[in-house]
């Protein structure tokens, strides 16, 4: 079984330049994108072991993303919230989100979660939530 | 009015051989006028010499001041004033004016017996003799202290409801700042944040090398600038929604402070895209502020659309004064004019990777409506935007010196 896919989802792009570079190099395969509809773009064809994803994105917003994942027929990837926007746990809530980090944070904390939720580096990812 | 006690009052005057006597039986009588003045007790009303001395007294006066008839009659009106009016001759004055007019309604301050003070309605009227001569003024007096306390009861209630509603407004207006303001400022510290403890880590890893640390550099710098950025918008906001900013009026020509503007972008790549047409367009206005309203307008044209799509910018002379602007062919904002697209933090939703948080436009907005101009946009997802301010000859009076 090849590396852990993890897709960062993000419109600021000094983030997730630098997420992506980190979380390679830490073995993970790493594909970014900069709102929700480039973010199904990258989606397809490719399934994510998880989505890091921010909330308040031009074009296509963390809930668009989120509804246009559940209208697909492959089960949706687990989902991490990643933002600075106020009320970020209702909309945790509201997207069924595995988990959330508020920015800003620490990048091990980051990373941490990452490996959690996608679980053992050998094992089979989670079930969608 | 009220009308009470003729039978009791009746008895104790006529108090004699004739106990007692209907009330029909007196209304056509020469006594029935008395009879209704003296039983009123809401009204003060009596009559007053030409000397203003007091003739007559009535239940309703010695209910409102106090005063019995053997105590007041005889004694000059000049008793019911307050010192300070009797100093100024007001009640003379009165009296004075109510011969010259036929009669007066006064409304003020008037003392009872016991010192106390009541608001008065005084109403006097002048009376003459068949042959013209005053002989002498009728006096309606009622007590408006508690309506008067109640008017001003209401009064204060208003301006406490139209406190509160502005205060709830402010607040709510400072909440929605604070949020948007904490997001923004957020979401470049976390960029910076992570640049740097990318840094750490790969050097803690062993693999910091000068790719990953130029990189690193350039990212922190990205994130440094951005973060200045939305200091300095945020600053802006603030000064300019508080309107504590002095605005500096002198003549200036908005075509000239354009060429200044398009000559700074000049060594930017972008400058070579933008289209000028401009002509000698004066008005009073605050040169810096200008200067920030077609840089705002023209950073955004070059934000919102890609080269090689040209950007726009016009000047011209109004009869009404000056004409600013700026139109691109690209990629449009996407966003309902109508809908707050100058409100703060308004963003086109096709923003994409476009620096900035939406307070340029309303920053803009602000800036063009202290001069008392207007700004308007026309844009469509599909194709570019045009932005038009129109500058008054001169500004409004009560924008001069930052009110």
């Amino acid at each position: 079984m090849g590396a852990r896919r993890v897709l960062v989802v993000d419109d600021d792009p000094t983030l997730r330049e630098t997420l992506g570079e980190v979380l390679r190099d830490d073995g993970f395969d790493v594909r970014v994108a900069w709102n929700g509809r480039d973010a199904l773009e990258k989606l397809d064809g490719w399934n994510a072991d998880v989505v890091i994803l921010d909330v308040m994105m031009p074009v296509m917003d963390a809930f668009g993303f989120q509804s246009a994942l559940d209208e697909r027929p492959e089960p949706a990837p687990p989902v991490i919230l990643l933002s600075a926007a106020p009320g970020l746990a209702s909309a945790a809530s509201e997207l069924g989100a595995v988990s959330v980090i508020a920015k800003p944070f620490h990048l091990q904390d980051l990373i941490a979660e990452v490996r959690r939720v996608v679980g053992p580096m050998n094992g089979t990812a989670p079930a969608s939530v | 009015m009220a009308i009470t006690e003729v039978r009791e009052l009746d008895r104790r005057r006529q108090a004699g051989p004739r106990a007692t006597r209907t009330l029909a039986e007196l209304a056509h009588g020469p006594e029935a006028f008395r009879l209704l003045v003296e039983a009123v007790t809401d009204y003060a009303i009596f009559l007053v010499g030409p000397d203003g001395r007091i003739l007559t007294w009535n239940l309703g006066a010695e209910r409102i001041k106090g005063y019995r008839a053997s105590e007041i009659i005889g004694k000059h009106i000049s008793t019911f004033y307050t010192a300070e009016d009797r100093r100024y001759g007001r009640p003379e004055r009165n009296l004075r004016e109510a011969e010259r007019r036929g009669g007066i309604e006064d409304q003020g301050w008037r003392v009872r017996k016991d010192g106390s003070r009541f608001w008065a309605d005084v109403q006097l009227s002048a009376l003459h003799d068949d042959q013209g001569k005053l002989f002498g003024y009728a006096k309606v007096t009622r007590d408006l202290t508690e309506v008067r306390a109640a008017e001003e009861r209401e009064r204060q209630l208003v301006i406490e409801r139209q406190a509160r509603v502005l205060a709830e407004e402010a607040l709510r207006s400072r909440d929605r700042f604070l949020a948007i303001a904490s997001h923004e400022l957020k979401t470049p510290v976390a960029s910076l944040q992570i640049a740097v403890e990318s840094l750490l880590l790969s050097r803690e890893q062993g693999t910091l090398d000068v790719p990953r640390t130029e990189r690193g550099i350039e990212r922190m710098d990205r994130a440094v600038k951005r973060l200045a950025m939305v200091l300095g918008e945020l600053l802006d906001v603030s000064i300019l929604e508080r309107g504590t900013t002095t605005f500096t009026f002198t003549e200036v020509d908005a075509a000239r402070i354009a060429a200044e503007v398009i000559e700074r972008f000049a060594g930017v790549k972008a400058q070579d895209r933008i289209d000028a047409d401009l002509e000698p367009a004066v008005v009073h206005a605050d040169a810096i502020r200008v200067e920030q309203v077609i840089t705002n307008l023209l950073d955004n044209a070059l934000k919102y659309s890609s080269p090689p799509a040209r950007v726009r910018i016009r000047v011209a002379p109004l009869p009404s004064g000056a004409l600013i602007e700026v139109s691109d062919l690209g990629i449009g904002l996407g966003l309902d004019i109508a809908g707050g697209l100058f409100e703060p933090f308004a963003r086109g939703t096709n923003a994409a990777d476009i620096p900035g948080m939406g307070l340029g436009l309303f920053i803009t907005r602000e800036i063009v409506e202290r001069h008392g101009g207007r700004i308007s946009g026309v844009a469509g997802p599909d194709r570019g935007t045009t932005f038009t301010v129109m500058l008054p000859m001169q500004p409004p009076r009560t924008g001069d010196g930052g009110s």
